[in-house]
Parts: C-alpha cells; structure tokens; sequence
C-alpha cells in the first residue's frame, strides 16, 4: 500500500504537473480541515480511548470471576467425578483369565484407601481363583449419576447401573444387571474409588 | 500503513509545489508538513491503542465465557442442590406411588398416576396396568414399592434425568414376600410447579 503511493509521488515530481497538483490540494485541504475540527475530534477520540480501556477492564472483570466461579468448578469436579466413577465401575467388573495380571493391575490403579489394600491382599488367591474357573468378564455401563459431593474433602458418591456379562469355559454366558454404589476420593491422580458395593436390597422394605 | 502513505504524498507535494501552498495557507511548506505528520503520530498511536484495548477486553471476555459455559455448567445436577433435592424428592414418592397396589386399591394407584404421570410415560402405564389390576385381584397380589437410592444425571430448569434405584416387596396372600431389585431411568418435566415423569425406562 504505502509503496505504492510513494510511486504515485515520483511521477508526480518527474512529469505532468496537473495530477501532482491535484493530489496535492485535496490532500492539503483534508489536513487543514481536521486541524480546524481539532479539540471536539481530540475529545472524541479521548472518550474512545477511555471506553476501551474500559471495555479491557471490563472483559478482565469477567475472566477473572470466570475463573473463580465456584458453581463452575463444582459442576467440572461432579463430571470429572462421574467419569472417574464409572470407568472405575466397568475396570473393576472387567476381567479375563487370559490377560489376568493386565486386569487386577487396572482394578488397583481405579481404587485407593481400603478398597486398593483389599485388593492388593486378596490379589494373589483370587488371580488363582479366576485361573482355575477361566472365566471372562466383561460390563458396560448403564447409567450413572453423582448422588453426593463435597468438592472441599474430595468425596463424591456415585449410583451406577451395570450389565455384566461372566463367560466360562462351559455353558452359556451369564448377564446379570446390578446396582452399584461407590464412594469416590479425589488424589493426585485423579478421582479414585475408595468403597464400592452393590445396592443393599430388602433393607428399606418393610 | 495508509496514514503514514498519506502523510508522505503531502509532504511530498508540498515540498514540490511552494507556490500554490502559499497562497492558501500563508505558512511555509515544510513546517506545515512535518507539523501535520508530528499532529498524526499521536492519532495513530490512540487508534492503535483504541483497538488493542478493545480487542483485550473481547479476548479476555470470550475466555470468561468459554470458562462458564461449559458441557457442565449447563447441568445443574447437585449445582443447583435444592433443585436436585427437590426433583429427587418429587420422583421418588411419584414412583413409590405409582407400583404400590393392593388387591381392591387399584383405582386409588391408578388416580394417583394421572396426578404424576404424563405424556408417554402415562401411556405406557395405563397399558400394563390393565395387566396388573386384573392379576392383583385374582392372585390376590400386593406390591409395594420403595426408592432406595436415586440420582439426577442430567437437570436443567424444566427438565430432569434421573436414575432410580427400586425395591419391589410382592406379596400373595399366604405366601412369603419376596423382594426384587430394579434400576429405572427416568425423565421429567417441570409443568406448573411440579416434576411429571414423562418417561420410564428400564436402564
């Protein structure tokens, strides 16, 4: 762009003297025309400046109560909750005899506290266990939902609807629907299941 | 860029044409071009400062937004705790209602359903009750129904999904109760003040 006004100067200097002049005056004139309209334009454009400096302020207002939003960061922890939740529901109704130590290793990495000791001290008996039934198991999630939170202890609970389906070497493969509750402790690693068992049933009934 | 390109074709032909500036401004030519390009620089440096301010604002404003509405921050299950209490509350005793019957007290669960049941939902259930009523009193059967745990998955002002954990305690007469367990989905919708259950289904 501006080089090729320079080029339009150049020739204005070099030749025809009608088009050097013509640019010249309207250029002129438009100057001389701002300079008399100088302090309203200079007010005007102070105000914009002010104005955008506020909308800055403004946009820098609205970031920063975004990230301290409380509700936002709570509805972020009960989905991260329930994600965590469910998957560790499914790990832990998944194994097969075949990839054996692959299996219990997920169930340990998708718990903590109690449930992770238990786990790591029933370990070897159950493995034998499931080596000598050489049963497969596989779960897919339902539904679930996050019944409790408390966002500050890192606790949240979870009800979670699972289909669970046990393969043996023998006979046809077992489905079973079964409703679980979890509670959940948040780590450094994410959140983990620290309890988990099915829903009692009977107890509430009269 | 084009403002500086302006700036150099009057000067320049300022500096070409004495004369005719002369006669209009009375001032000497090269003063008035460089007075003009120093009286612009501050123009161009408040336009430039103008749009920087002004995108900033927009930018930090987008990300605001972007950090607020999320997947997550539009469901209010648990955000909004008395709402998820007050639709758990709703839909539970709905539920309880409408599966507990005794023989010769199948109108009372049917009327009671009207109340609390719409839409698809409503249908679905007047087609197995007919079933129900007529076992009920033959067998002499009574079912009652309680929810043992229920969650909300998805809520938002109008609308509710849960998840509903049922113990359903069968009774016939002279024989021992047996109980089963069952997990229902649920969606509801808010009409007038109150949760209607508009769909069952069995997860």
């Amino acid at each position: 762009m501006a080089r090729r006004r320079t080029t339009t100067v150049s020739t204005g200097t070099s030749g025809t003297r009608g088009t050097s002049r013509t640019t010249g005056t309207s250029g002129t004139r438009g100057t001389s025309r701002t300079t008399g309209t100088r302090n309203p334009t200079l007010l005007a454009a102070l105000a914009l400046v002010v104005c955008a400096a506020g909308a800055a302020g403004w946009g820098g207002w609205q970031r920063y109560e975004a990230s301290h939003d409380d509700a936002a960061s709570f509805a972020q922890a009960r989905d991260d909750a329930l994600a965590a939740g469910e998957q560790a529901v499914q790990n832990m109704n998944t194994l097969d005899h075949k990839e054996l130590e692959q299996g219990l290793d997920s169930w340990e990495q998708s718990t903590t506290g109690d449930l992770r000791r238990q786990l790591v001290d029933g370990r070897d008996d159950f493995a034998r266990q499931i080596a000598e039934a050489k049963t497969v198991s596989t779960a897919k999630v339902l539904s679930g939902a996050v019944t409790e939170l408390d966002e500050r202890a890192g606790r949240a609970g979870v009800m979670v609807a699972l289909r669970v389906t046990v393969t043996a070497p023998k006979g046809e493969p077992a489905v079973k629907e079964s409703r679980l509750l979890g509670t959940l402790t948040r780590t450094s690693g994410g959140w983990k299941l620290s309890a988990l068992g099915q829903a009692p049933v009977g107890s509430t009934g009269g | 860029m084009s403002a500086i390109g302006g700036t150099t074709t009057v000067s320049g032909d300022a500096a070409l044409d004495p004369e005719a500036e002369e006669t209009r401004t009375g001032t000497p030519d090269p003063e008035d071009g460089t007075d003009v390009s120093r009286r612009r620089w501050p123009r161009v440096l408040g336009a430039l400062l103008t749009v920087a301010l002004i995108a900033t604002g927009g930018a930090l404003y987008a990300e605001g937004r972007q950090l607020r509405d999320t997947p997550a921050t539009a469901n209010l299950a648990l955000t909004d705790a008395e709402a998820t209490t007050r639709v758990t509350g709703d839909v539970s005793s709905a539920l309880s209602k409408v599966f507990s019957y005794g023989p010769g007290a199948t109108a009372t669960t049917r009327a009671a359903a009207e109340e609390v049941l719409a839409g698809k939902a409503l249908q679905q259930y007047a087609a197995l009750f007919g079933q129900v009523e007529r076992q009920s009193a033959d067998q002499k059967l009574t079912l009652t129904t309680e929810v043992v745990r229920s969650g909300v998955t998805r809520l938002t002002d109008d609308s509710a999904h849960l998840l509903v954990f049922l113990d359903q305690v069968y009774e016939r007469r002279g024989r021992t109760p047996t109980t089963a367990s069952a997990q229902l989905t649920v969606v509801a919708e808010l009409r007038d003040g109150r949760w209607w259950i508009v769909e069952i289904g069995s997860t």
